[in-house]
């Protein structure tokens, strides 16, 4: 094993490669405040990459109702079930992750789903907490509370799935970090499928391979961001590219929300992959459930985001998401309007904060045509 | 084109209008009488009858909940939106809801303000947005127009009629000894039905197998144009296979109320996926075949610029002679639609503020004062006690007596009693609830029972509408099959199981357990045996076996003991997917002969629900505004005076009907694993807790 750092536990850890970060590193934002588990990610995923025999079982992107919801059957969990009750001590881990976890033997700590368990990918839909009485009613932070979680590839650091394959089938591209396994090298062990610890690598049972998210990689080579995050109707995802925490700059989308204000947080930051994908705490939940799941940034990112609606740049960069297809590579905020730029510097979008209102005259004389809102 | 309302008189400068309190005024005859303003008619009703703690027993709402909830709106004047939805929308109390709405919004200023309005919705298109569509189906067939440039000129030939006579078996509302459907609303038996892409019109319809069993036999056509094989289609005498919307080769144009955009569909240049046709050509065709048999040229002429495929004549009329329109170009938005460039509706503001000119420049609302009214003086109104804007309990949806008027003795609330109509004060059979006019006071309202009570029906049971179907499209294709709700499992390793997901109903779990439901079994829900699933049902009937409701149960922690919830947009059992079921070998409840595929093994959540009629919204006396343009009417007017359909609301009895796990004995696989509400093991009560960090 190998000693690497990982930013997102603030320490080294052991890791079977070396450090090795790609030249640009994809990554998202969702902000999970805005979802409403509509699914059009999970189907736009779904009629671009896995529609075929063998894949009916296999959603590459999927979201889930938390505390209920799994996709599969209970995979986290089972996981934090096995790694058992884990300390942070201040912003550094504590505890021991999935690979300094590992059973003598294994690479890494792992569950392997059983067949069954990736049936009903919508079980514990909309499900809370604890049950609703006869005059509950609804507060802030909510009692009982429910969330959406938007899950795809965390396209890790330190991926626990590429880290176990006995075959090397699984990489990690170094020119944009996302993680693919080489279908004409894999055998199908599915070392991956329990070594993840976000179950994000399926088998193929006509194949008799796995198969996993592969970051939309034909539309990220030309500037464009994946399926998931362009069909999103609620506008919830930004994909961009990721720097380290000491190299981030501020008119990146991605470091700006990540590294400047720090209100996009991994997912189970515990388990040491050092995931990719980022999210904005859910304002509506008890931070303890949010802490277990986001790590110990949570109160810091919801008062950040709580003064969005104050604050032009990030409500600015907040309007940029879903407002192109293109990847944005910078972005500025000036007199109420957000703009994005994609590597060559071209204007790829210009976004108004706030949307302005229009009253319109009641005659419009050069169409001869009278406005009105009741028609 | 905009006429000055004569009708609404400005109070003068200076005056000061009373409130509150009684007055003598002298008739022009001489006579004396006593009169009050209606704000102190209603502020005595409110005041005698809705207290926080009265509306507490009513609501379940506790005191706290109400009283926050009318600071925030005090606190909030002009920016509280009330957002209203399928939910209260489908109750048949509905537009008494929205009168005491907008009497609350009224009294706090929130009507008409960029944020502080009624927001209400249920359906979502507005034809209303192409006012101008008289050009293209109210051209008068005896004149028509050949010149593309010019306008076409008008005749009305139709008579509207409100759907809902239809799945009530076709009749207007007659009980005791009075017919309560005014005149003007017209239904009248129907002979012949053709209907396209319309929300499946049979097959999702409230009531449905009263209407298959009942009502569809005395029909002597019907004709379907459908791009998806509903259960409509399952009834239909011919079904027109038409264009799906990424298949449309003419383009097409709409609106809806809860966006700001005029919605172009440009043509595609996609094959058709099968041998079908642009919804406007089946008409077109159908004509000109006519025009072969009788030798009358008008019959192609009428579809001119369908034949040669340039419905955009019809478009740009349309768009002519419509408000929101006028001053667009069909060409050029289908060549912006083609880019992604998207078109504003030209309403008066951006974004469209319901009420803005009455509010913000004294235009008058389309009443008969040109006022908000909140007093209905029409006779039928104070027939019924609803000149007021009252409170009635559910007519179904409810554990207390059904329909009733909530009030203490009031002088201004004097409906017409049961006895009037030669009815029995004491009959809450189902067809006499909905005229039935009594009057129980808050205490008496709370204290008292729906009649079914006593036979174990104990959940009000509710079928709003899910995110993940549009009203009954397209739920049925087996990606969202899968995705509608938490049984959705693409190898059906439970073989019951009629499609790769299926129709379930969501129970509070301590309600199930106290009914002997586990989380995923199979139930039966039962509506009022008077008259559902269908009238005059019998145990042993084929129809009764096709038309009862199973589903799977979902122990849900969101809804409160005795609501219990199904989604409106599953498909239905049909006797083609019953017939599936038995002789299909993967057991499918998929018609081996269409292809129909059910998402229930038996009945549908309509089997629980029926049809109701309310008398007020069937008047031949309320002043109105027309459906399209600014002017006022009487009477019925399709989409805003007329009976609805609306009510999805009953109060059922559930009961198990088999075991939930694959093999039909046991627990359902993820509550016996320990992951499901009330079920769970060590790990899910830690999780919840968030108790895997230290």
């Amino acid at each position: 094993m190998a000693k690497v750092f990982n930013w997102h536990l603030n320490r080294t850890m052991e890791y079977p490669f070396s450090e090795v970060r790609p030249k640009k590193q994809f990554a998202m934002v969702f902000d999970t405040n805005k979802c409403i588990a509509c699914q059009t990610c999970t189907i736009a995923c779904k009629n671009a990459w896995t529609s075929g025999q063998g894949q009916e079982h296999m959603w590459w992107n999927n979201v889930e109702s938390k505390p209920w919801g799994f996709y599969p059957l209970g995979w986290d969990v089972r996981l934090l079930d096995k790694l058992g009750p884990q300390p942070w001590n201040g912003g550094t881990y504590a505890g021991k992750t999935v690979f300094e976890a590992a059973p003598a033997g294994e690479i890494a700590l792992g569950v392997m789903p059983e067949k069954e368990d990736w049936s009903y990918p919508n079980i514990g839909e909309d499900e809370v907490s604890a049950g609703v009485k006869r005059g509950d009613y609804i507060r802030i932070p909510h009692q009982p509370w429910m969330f959406y979680l938007q899950r795809i590839c965390n396209h890790c650091t330190y991926p626990a799935c590429a880290s176990a394959c006995p075959r090397k089938s699984i990489y990690k591209r170094p020119e944009d970090g996302i993680v693919l396994n080489d279908q004409t090298r894999c055998r199908g062990y599915q070392e991956c499928i329990r070594a993840c610890p976000y179950k994000k690598v399926m088998f193929r049972e006509d194949t008799g391979k796995t198969e996993k998210c592969i970051g939309c990689y034909p539309r990220v080579e030309n500037g464009f961001q994946t399926e998931c995050v362009v069909n999103c109707i609620g506008k919830i995802r930004l994909m961009g590219f990721l720097s380290r925490p000491d190299q981030a700059r501020e008119d990146n989308p991605l470091d700006y929300l990540v590294h400047v204000r720090k209100v996009a947080l991994p997912l189970y930051p515990q388990f040491g992959t050092e995931p990719n994908i980022y999210y904005v705490p859910p304002l509506n939940v008890p931070a303890r459930f949010s802490r277990m799941m986001f790590g110990p940034g949570v109160e810091r990112a919801m008062k950040e985001y709580r003064k969005a609606a104050e604050d032009d740049d990030l409500a600015g960069l907040l309007v940029l998401f879903g407002s192109t297809p293109r990847i944005i590579h910078h972005f500025q905020v000036k007199d109420g309007r957000a703009r994005g730029w994609d590597e060559k510097n071209e204007l790829l979008v210009e976004v108004p904060i706030k949307e302005p209102i229009k009253i319109r005259p009641f005659h419009d004389e050069q169409r001869n045509v009278y406005r009105f809102n009741i028609l | 084109m905009e006429r000055r309302s004569k009708v609404a008189t400005p109070i003068k400068k200076g005056a000061d209008p009373a409130l509150e309190g009684e007055f003598e005024v002298t008739l022009a005859d001489g006579q004396k009488i006593k009169v009050r303003p209606v704000f102190d008619l209603i502020r005595q009703y409110l005041y005698d009858n809705f207290d926080p703690p009265s509306v507490s027993k009513l609501t379940w709402a506790p005191l706290e909940a109400i009283r926050d909830l009318a600071r925030l709106i005090a606190r909030n004047r002009g920016k509280t939106l009330i957002a209203v939805g399928m939910g209260p929308n489908h109750f048949f109390n509905n537009d008494l809801k929205d009168r005491a709405i907008f009497l609350a919004c009224a009294l706090t200023r929130n009507i008409g303000t960029h944020g502080g309005n009624v927001g209400s919705f249920a359906g979502n298109y507005r034809t209303a947005y192409f006012n101008g569509q008289a050009q293209y189906n109210l051209e008068n067939p005896f004149d028509i127009e050949l010149d593309p440039a010019k306008p076409a000129r008008i005749k009305y030939l139709y008579k509207a009629e409100s759907a809902h006579y239809f799945n009530y078996g076709d009749r207007p509302l007659r009980v005791g000894n009075k017919l309560f459907t005014g005149k003007t609303h017209l239904p009248t038996p129907s002979k012949m039905v053709w209907f396209s892409n319309s929300n499946s019109l049979i097959g999702n319809a409230k009531w449905h197998y009263d209407l298959v069993v009942n009502t569809l036999p005395r029909v002597d056509m019907i004709i379907a144009q459908e791009w998806w094989w509903t259960a409509s289609c399952e009834y239909a005498d011919i079904v027109f296979p038409v264009d799906s919307w990424a298949e449309f080769k003419q383009p097409d144009m709409t609106a809806s109320v809860t966006n700001p955009f005029l919605q172009i569909f440009p043509r595609t240049p996609l094959r058709r996926l099968h041998d079908t046709r642009g919804d406007i050509e089946i008409p077109a065709g159908v004509s000109r075949k006519l025009a072969d048999l009788i030798g009358d040229r008008r019959l192609i002429d009428y579809w001119k610029f369908v034949h040669e495929d340039n419905v955009q004549v019809y478009q740009q009329r349309i768009i002519n002679a419509s408000n929101a329109l006028r001053g667009y170009q069909i060409s050029e938005l289908e060549e912006n639609a083609k880019k992604g460039i998207p078109a504003l509706l030209m309403t008066r503001t951006y974004p469209k503020i319901m009420g803005w000119e009455h509010t913000n420049e004294n235009k008058p609302w389309y009443t008969k004062t040109g006022r908000l009214e909140y007093y209905r003086p029409e006779p039928e109104f104070i027939e019924h006690g609803e000149n007021l804007p009252i409170y009635r309990e559910p007519v179904d949806g409810t554990i207390h007596e059904p329909n009733v008027i909530v009030a203490k003795p009031h002088p201004a609330i004097k409906p017409a009693g049961p006895e009037e109509y030669g009815l029995r004060r004491d009959d809450q059979s189902v067809e006499v609830r909905q005229v039935r006019n009594v009057i129980l006071t808050p205490e008496q309202t709370v204290a008292s029972q729906h009649p079914r009570r006593k036979d174990g029906f104990t959940h009000i049971f509710i079928t709003p509408k899910y995110r993940h179907g549009a009203h009954t499209t397209p739920v049925d294709t087996d990606l969202m099959a899968v995705w509608f709700g938490p049984f959705g499992d693409p190898y059906r390793r439970d073989k019951r199981m009629p499609w790769v997901g299926e129709g379930y109903v969501d129970i509070n779990p301590e309600d199930a357990k106290s009914l002997g439901i586990q989380d995923g079994d199979y139930v039966w829900v039962d509506g009022d045996p008077e008259d559902r699933p269908y009238r005059n049902w019998k145990p042993g009937d084929g129809e009764y076996k096709l038309s009862r409701c199973m589903l799977r149960a979902r122990y849900y922690l969101g809804t409160p003991p005795s609501v219990a919830r199904s989604w409106f947009h599953m498909y239905a059992a049909t006797y083609g997917s019953m017939e599936g079921q038995q002789k299909n070998p993967d057991g499918l409840a998929r018609n081996p002969r269409t292809g129909y595929q059910a998402m229930f093994r038996s009945g549908s959540h309509q089997s629980a629900v029926r049809a109701w009629l309310r008398p007020t919204l069937m008047t031949d006396s309320l002043v109105r505004k027309q459906t399209m343009g600014q002017q006022i009417g009487q009477g019925f007017e399709p989409d805003v005076h007329c009976t609805v359909g609306a009510p999805k609301e009953s109060l059922v009895k559930i009961t198990k009907a088999e075991d939930g796990a694959a093999s039909g004995q046991g627990l359902w696989r993820p509550a016996a694993l320990g992951l499901r509400p009330t079920y769970e093991k060590e790990a899910m009560k830690r999780f919840l807790e968030g108790d895997f960090i230290r």
